[in-house]
């Protein structure tokens, strides 16, 4: 039995050479980042960063050249985006738009959102959030209430609320989520459509959510009648289900989601060396074994994605392994580390470590929670 | 894997599950698999001798197969004569070679050898005058103390008292960390043990009723497989990784790496097994401990936790974070 497929990839032959590219590019563009701000950096918002990476052509690099893309492999993508984790640069303004966003376009939108949106997405200066999540919708996505009216003259009104949308005050387009016919008890997934917002859009309203460390990062979004021409549906009218299902995907599956606590690990081989201690020495090992295991096993993902299909269930196991990779991380650093450091020193490793023992336990929900993942991987064992 | 290695994999693995005995499965040429087509080998790689290896550690394979494979490939490099018969290996010598007028002699233990009162010869590797050479002795020449691991396997102890050896130079990379290739091929037998214990837990989950309906029906139970699935799946993603690894290059960062997650994965997965299981996991009829019995030996075999992580933090800690990255993305 080959219980889920992971086969191995290989990388194309020019793949070394990118990645010295794009090592000297970040060591040209980012020197002297703090540490604790390599952390988690795919969350760290930084626009003009972004538009350096748009005008390398580093953004929405696998999309077609009339878009603004530039037709690049997706392993090369792979590439590009593993370096720029681990480099810990600061990439989460264009993140939706690269991973999600411009791929649901490219999927499902019409010549003309493509056009308008994809090129301003890869030169990133469209910035783009998720409209999923609701104060009654998280993990049940489906119970979304928000809904879109088809008014007489072909527009819609939308009326209702998002929340949790990091990044939607300094946005431009979300891809919302919304329901536009009544809600049918034998099947929940009927009735959902996805909608273009332009976020300046009158009715449209944005509240910063301050999170636990005091950082507005997430957001309310409130809409009240706002109207909305034909062409803000993005593909058909109903099918808003299996549309933000395929987008799911794209969201579970990258480096992204066992890299958030990589610049902690790095703080820990630095103490490792300084301080002789079998202890730290055989956490740095066994995290190694883990993150080894868990960049083939992300890799053999991307190597799915990039042949058509649509690897679910393995992308699950990569984002349940990989976030409580991420979050072991903090407390076993916490716990090793001796009397001297304590957690509001002004060092890198005492800042780093700080900042992810708080923001580490949203690691497992933002993208769909272990328990939603676990539940799918039992389904792909037959116990569901 | 190429159509021809393939249908040896399939057919192997028919025969494992057919509980063959070793002239069966020697009669396959899967001892062989590892030496050079020009000495009469198959020429195949590591991945292709860890898909063997996998397969056979699915069927709980009483044999010494890994061991065997690697005895050859070992023989084969050093061109040494000896009798086609059962092998096995030592990968941890603790003793000393000698040359007296143009014969070798070995004065030492050989500990804890798989199957070593079945075999004909253990064959290890020594240096010598700082060489390696590999070295065959044979088992008739030791004083043997039998025994067995936590399944049955034989893991014999061989005291020899300057007993007659056959040696030669080799200088592959099995010859010079022969523990890590033996830690490879282990960790295929361990991703193989691991899915036949996820299997019997599915299932099992899927027909033993309680409250009315299969246990697997309850979320508590399918989380804990689902878990259970994806430690299954990491294990299995690390030894096939370090086997294609091993087919092009120096591998002895990926088979630390993919030895201490198998074995960790060991952990939740032996555990969760018998959790679902229940009773009648635990007793000796039932097949369950054919997979976690072995599972609990193997993680100790060639290398436990303790071992491949001091080994793994060391290199990484004296390498330094600078070039952490650099060495992790190397492809």
């Amino acid at each position: 039995m080959q219980a889920f497929k992971f086969d191995p990839v290989s990388l194309p032959p020019d793949a070394a050479a990118f990645r010295k590219e794009i090592r000297e590019f970040l060591a040209r563009e980012l020197p002297n980042v703090p540490a604790e701000r390599r952390a988690n950096c795919w969350a760290v918002f930084d626009a003009d960063f972004s538009r350096k990476l748009g005008a390398r052509g580093w953004i929405g690099m696998v999309w077609p050249k009339r878009y603004g893309g530039h037709e690049r492999s997706a392993l090369e993508r792979y590439v590009l985006l593993e370096e720029l984790l681990a480099a810990g640069a600061p990439v989460g303004a264009h993140w939706i738009a690269d991973r999600q966003s411009g791929p649901n376009l490219l999927r499902y939108g019409t010549e003309q959102q493509r056009e308008k949106y994809l090129p301003g997405m890869a030169r990133g200066e469209i910035l783009c959030c998720i409209g999923m999540s609701e104060p009654g919708a998280g993990s049940d996505l489906a119970a979304v209430r928000t809904r879109a009216e088809k008014l007489p003259d072909g527009r819609w009104r939308i009326n209702g609320q998002k929340i949790w949308t990091s990044n939607a005050r300094q946005s431009q387009l979300m891809i919302a989520l919304v329901r536009t016919s009544a809600v049918d008890d034998k099947n929940r997934h009927a009735g959902l459509s996805q909608f273009l917002l332009e976020l300046n859009t009158p009715g449209i309203r944005i509240q910063p959510i301050v999170d636990l460390v005091g950082h507005p990062g997430f957001n309310e979004v409130f809409f009240d009648d706002v109207v909305v021409g034909p062409e803000c549906l993005l593909g058909a009218e109903g099918e808003g289900w299996r549309q933000v299902t395929s987008e799911l995907s794209l969201e579970r599956s990258g480096p992204e989601r066992y890299l958030s606590s990589f610049a902690l690990f790095l703080e820990l081989v630095r103490l490792a060396a300084r301080v002789d201690s079998e202890a730290l020495r055989h956490a740095v090992g066994r995290l190694t074994a883990e993150l080894w295991t868990l960049r083939h096993m992300s890799l053999s993902v991307a190597g799915q994605l990039a042949a058509g299909e649509d690897p679910m269930l393995a992308a699950a196991i990569v984002k349940d392994l990989g976030n409580t990779f991420e979050q072991s991380l903090p407390t076993l650093v916490q716990s090793l580390i001796g009397e001297d450091i304590r957690l509001e020193d002004d060092s890198d490793l005492a800042r780093t470590l700080a900042l992810l023992l708080q923001t580490s336990p949203s690691f497992s929900l933002r993208g769909g929670t272990r328990e939603i993942l676990r539940g799918i991987v039992a389904r792909g064992l037959g116990l569901r | 894997m190429s159509e021809q290695r393939q249908l040896l994999s399939d057919s192997a693995a028919r025969l494992f599950q057919s509980n063959a005995g070793w002239e069966e499965v020697d009669a396959l040429g899967i001892a062989d698999i590892l030496v050079a087509e020009e000495r009469g080998g198959s020429g195949a790689d590591w991945d292709d001798a860890c898909a063997l290896l996998q397969a056979a550690g699915h069927a709980h394979t009483a044999l010494p197969l890994a061991e065997g494979m690697i005895a050859r490939k070992l023989v084969a490099e050093a061109a040494l004569e000896v009798p086609r018969a059962p092998l096995s290996i030592a990968a941890n010598p603790k003793g000393t070679l000698a040359r007296a007028a143009g014969a070798w002699r070995f004065n030492g233990v050989l500990a804890g050898v798989p199957w070593g009162r079945d075999v004909a010869r253990v064959v290890t590797a020594i240096a010598f005058d700082g060489r390696p050479h590999v070295v065959v002795l044979a088992v008739t020449d030791a004083r043997l103390h039998k025994r067995t691991n936590l399944a049955d396997e034989p893991r014999d102890d061989l005291r020899f008292d300057s007993a007659p050896a056959l040696a030669a130079p080799a200088s592959s990379r099995e010859v010079q960390r022969l523990l890590d290739y033996a830690a490879l091929a282990r960790t295929a037998q361990i991703a193989g043990a691991l899915q036949s214990a996820l299997e019997l837990s599915i299932g099992y989950a899927l027909a033993r009723k309680q409250f009315g309906r299969p246990i697997g029906q309850f979320q508590a139970v399918q989380q804990q497989l689902a878990l259970f699935g994806a430690e299954t799946a990491a294990a299995t993603c690390a030894s096939r990784s370090a086997a294609i690894a091993a087919s092009v290059g120096d591998a002895s960062f990926e088979i630390a790496a993919a030895k201490l997650r198998a074995n960790q994965a060991i952990g939740l997965a032996t555990a969760t097994a018998h959790q679902v299981h229940g009773a009648i996991g635990f007793t000796r009829e039932y097949a369950l401990r054919q997979a976690t019995q072995r599972l609990w030996s193997w993680r100790s075999e060639y290398g436990n936790d303790r071992y491949w992580s001091e080994r793994l933090g060391r290199a990484v800690v004296e390498r330094g974070a600078d070039t952490f990255w650099a060495d992790l993305a190397r492809g």
